[in-house]
């Protein structure tokens, strides 16, 4: 299918794509996410923020299948989904994790073909799959070379291109630019916003308000395991009774100022 | 991605890092192999070279000095088990030296022949002889009696039966009467072994093929005593010059090292979860079940390997035979690194970091190679019934009963018992597979 086809198809397809309800998971008595309720829209970037502890990574890794034995129910383009048993769900999936997944004694160009052998991309497609991983990361020049040779934001930039490999709908981005510098970040942030102009959809989780606010088109606040608050920054705003703040106060107003601990 | 093209993606990945690091692989395989050197020299050489007995260190002091004495010492420089010092040609050390020897545990034994040795014995008399021995080296002082027994008959060229025999009886309480008369029931026997030893026809049997003093052989007239048809069984295809503890060197070395080797692979699937490249592969499109499956597969061809490096070495520095039956190694080396890789992936799945991985199997494959007889033939320990037991429920007792099945008594892989020791390798590759597979569903696939 070409592009066009692929975006009349998306077109066509319900606005909202990813649809969590009442999702709840417990680690033994202890409740991470208690009820949560969520819904991405096709072709945005959501960002997801909380204070340590709130729920966020649990939440993402339920959506993601690694986590099964929740309570509630996620539906993907209108239909059940449950991905933890379902490996064709999976394959809708990308998964950018926050630690630097990537093999150092495997060049760029391994681990990229690795990937996308595994995450399903066919034979004859893999070489291009390769090479749009490499241009996506900035890493043409140093392909052949080994992983374990890279500054941190090269990796980074890698961990998001092999996330994207296989053209997943939804990609799930769990603190994608932790310990890069400005440089290999706006490369990223670059990188996010020609994603979500070929359509992608991002669910994006991070501690820096800065980032969530110039790239996100909607932010959910998760505290205490719920989902308290979700919108544009500027109805956040309003509704945190603070328009004129940006979203760190409005974050701060949501969750509130005590210091989080928890993993 | 059906599950085994997802499998020999992954095997396929993680022998390209295992091949890659270089310095990793290399100490991995050389390891194994400078064991089996060191374990196949110390077997080969310290157990007597090709005899299989073990030597015994005995520093002789010759105060005598006559011609008898001499013929002790050269009798005790004859016997197998021991390993006579100073040297023939090398400088004599005084009986203080060798007391000290003994006594800085440099020395098992030392033998001092006192002054009048010579004449003591040629008068029939109990010669002056001092063992000097450390009381708990009990194993040596029996080799080492031995050792006196055949020198002592030699020395006296064989005319010593009177006087061994009567002051045997002495020490065990007879009276002098008693000791008289033994010693001269003996000299009457004695006396006709002379007669025979010098020739005389009247005591040569008429069938007899050999003159009767040629190779006749005093000095070794008491281990054959006990009148025995010796049978021998050895197998006709077994080289010469193996011996029972190096075979049993080179195959414990292997199945021990095997499991350390393979240990180490299985802890890239607690490697793979730290880097986080886990839980990608995880939300990927491959069945979960290929991400245990690859790694067993690239365990088990890296176990191959190095199986294959020891033994093509322990062939040609030894010469151990271990290609003379080609079919029979290769079901044994499979069955081996299927066990050692089952083994390890349940201890990595239940394992919560590499680092208690390796601490518990570290502790389960020594004692398992020790109980298992990987160190020394098991067999030859006088072991309680419960213990006999846990002996045999190691799975390191059924490797070295396969490989020792064939290296040793060159059985094939359809002997019975073969077939037991390969039978109960695979019973526990089923068992562990199906626990691991169940553990890692549970704490790594969120069920």
């Amino acid at each position: 299918m070409g592009v066009r086809g692929l975006a009349t198809v998306r077109a066509m397809a319900p606005a909202t794509l990813l649809e969590v309800e009442d999702l709840t998971y417990s680690y033994g008595d202890r409740h991470a996410v208690r009820g949560a309720n969520l819904q991405c829209h096709r072709g945005e970037i959501l960002g997801l923020l909380g204070p340590n502890g709130a729920g966020k990574t649990t939440l993402l890794s339920c959506v993601a299948g690694l986590l099964g034995g929740f309570r509630g129910t996620m539906q993907f383009a209108g239909a059940p989904f449950r991905p933890a048993h379902d490996a064709a769900a999976r394959l809708q999936l990308g998964l950018v994790p926050q630690e630097l997944a990537l093999y150092d004694d495997l060049s760029a160009r391994e681990n990229l073909a690795f990937f996308a052998r595994m995450q399903g991309v066919p034979a004859e497609r893999r070489p291009a799959a390769v090479r749009r991983g490499l241009e996506l990361a900035g890493l043409v020049d140093r392909a052949d070379d080994r992983v374990r040779t890279f500054s941190g934001g090269m990796k980074r930039r890698l961990n998001l291109a092999i996330g994207d490999l296989h053209g997943p709908e939804l990609l799930l981005l769990d603190e994608p630019t932790v310990g890069v510098d400005p440089q290999s970040r706006n490369h990223l942030f670059e990188s996010l916003q020609a994603l979500r102009a070929a359509g992608r959809t991002l669910v994006y989780t991070s501690h820096y308000m800065e980032e969530v606010q110039r790239l996100c088109d909607r932010v959910a606040v998760m505290h205490d395991g719920r989902v308290v608050a979700v919108g544009t920054t500027a109805e956040l705003a309003a509704r945190a009774g603070t328009p004129e703040a940006n979203l760190e106060q409005v974050f701060l107003t949501l969750t509130g100022r005590s210091l989080r601990d928890d993993a | 991605m059906n599950l085994f093209a997802a499998a020999a993606t992954i095997a396929q990945k993680d022998l390209r890092l295992f091949f890659r690091d270089r310095t990793g692989m290399l100490l991995g395989l050389l390891l194994p192999i400078a064991l089996v050197t060191v374990f196949g020299m110390v077997m080969k050489f310290a157990f007597g070279g090709g005899s299989g007995m073990p030597k015994v260190v005995v520093y002789v002091v010759d105060e005598d000095g006559s011609d008898a004495s001499a013929k002790f010492v050269a009798g005790l420089r004859a016997v197998d088990m021991l390993s006579v010092q100073p040297r023939a040609g090398e400088p004599a050390i005084a009986a203080a030296a060798a007391r000290q020897l003994v006594h800085d545990g440099e020395a098992h034994h030392a033998i001092l022949v006192g002054k009048g040795y010579g004449d003591a014995l040629a008068d029939g008399k109990e010669p002056p002889l001092t063992v000097v021995r450390d009381p708990g080296r009990a194993m040596e002082a029996r080799l080492v009696g031995i050792g006196l027994m055949q020198a002592t008959m030699a020395a006296a060229e064989g005319r010593s039966m009177p006087w061994l025999m009567g002051s045997v009886m002495r020490r065990q309480g007879m009276s002098e009467a008693g000791v008289a008369r033994v010693r001269t029931s003996m000299q009457m026997v004695q006396d006709v072994i002379d007669r025979f030893v010098a020739g005389d026809g009247e005591l040569k049997a008429a069938d007899a093929a050999k003159p009767a003093t040629a190779g006749f052989d005093m000095a070794s007239l008491f281990e054959d005593m006990v009148p025995v048809v010796h049978e021998d069984v050895q197998p006709p295809a077994r080289p010469k010059n193996l011996n029972h503890q190096l075979a049993q060197s080179v195959a414990g070395m292997a199945v021990m090292m095997l499991m350390f080797g393979l240990m180490a692979c299985s802890v890239t699937l607690l490697q793979e979860r730290d880097q986080g490249t886990l839980r990608r592969l995880l939300v990927s499109g491959a069945p979960r079940q290929a991400l245990l499956l690859g790694k067993f597969v690239f365990c088990l061809l890296v176990g191959l390997l190095q199986l294959a490096i020891m033994f093509a070495y322990g062939e040609l520095v030894f010469g151990i035979g271990v290609f003379r039956d080609p079919i029979t190694l290769v079901v044994l080396a499979v069955t081996w690194a299927a066990a050692a890789t089952a083994f390890g992936m349940l201890v990595a799945v239940w394992a919560d970091t590499p680092k208690q991985a390796e601490g518990v199997s570290t502790l389960l494959i020594l004692v398992m190679a020790a109980l298992g007889g990987c160190w020394f033939p098991i067999q030859i320990a006088d072991l309680p019934w419960w213990a006999d037991v846990v002996t045999h429920a190691t799975l390191t007792h059924w490797a070295m009963a396969g490989f020792q099945g064939m290296f040793w008594h060159q059985k094939a892989c359809t002997d019975p018992v073969l077939l037991r020791a390969i039978a109960v390798q695979w019973g526990f590759v089923l068992v562990a597979t199906w626990l691991a597979w169940r553990i890692w569903r549970r704490r790594f696939t969120g069920g």
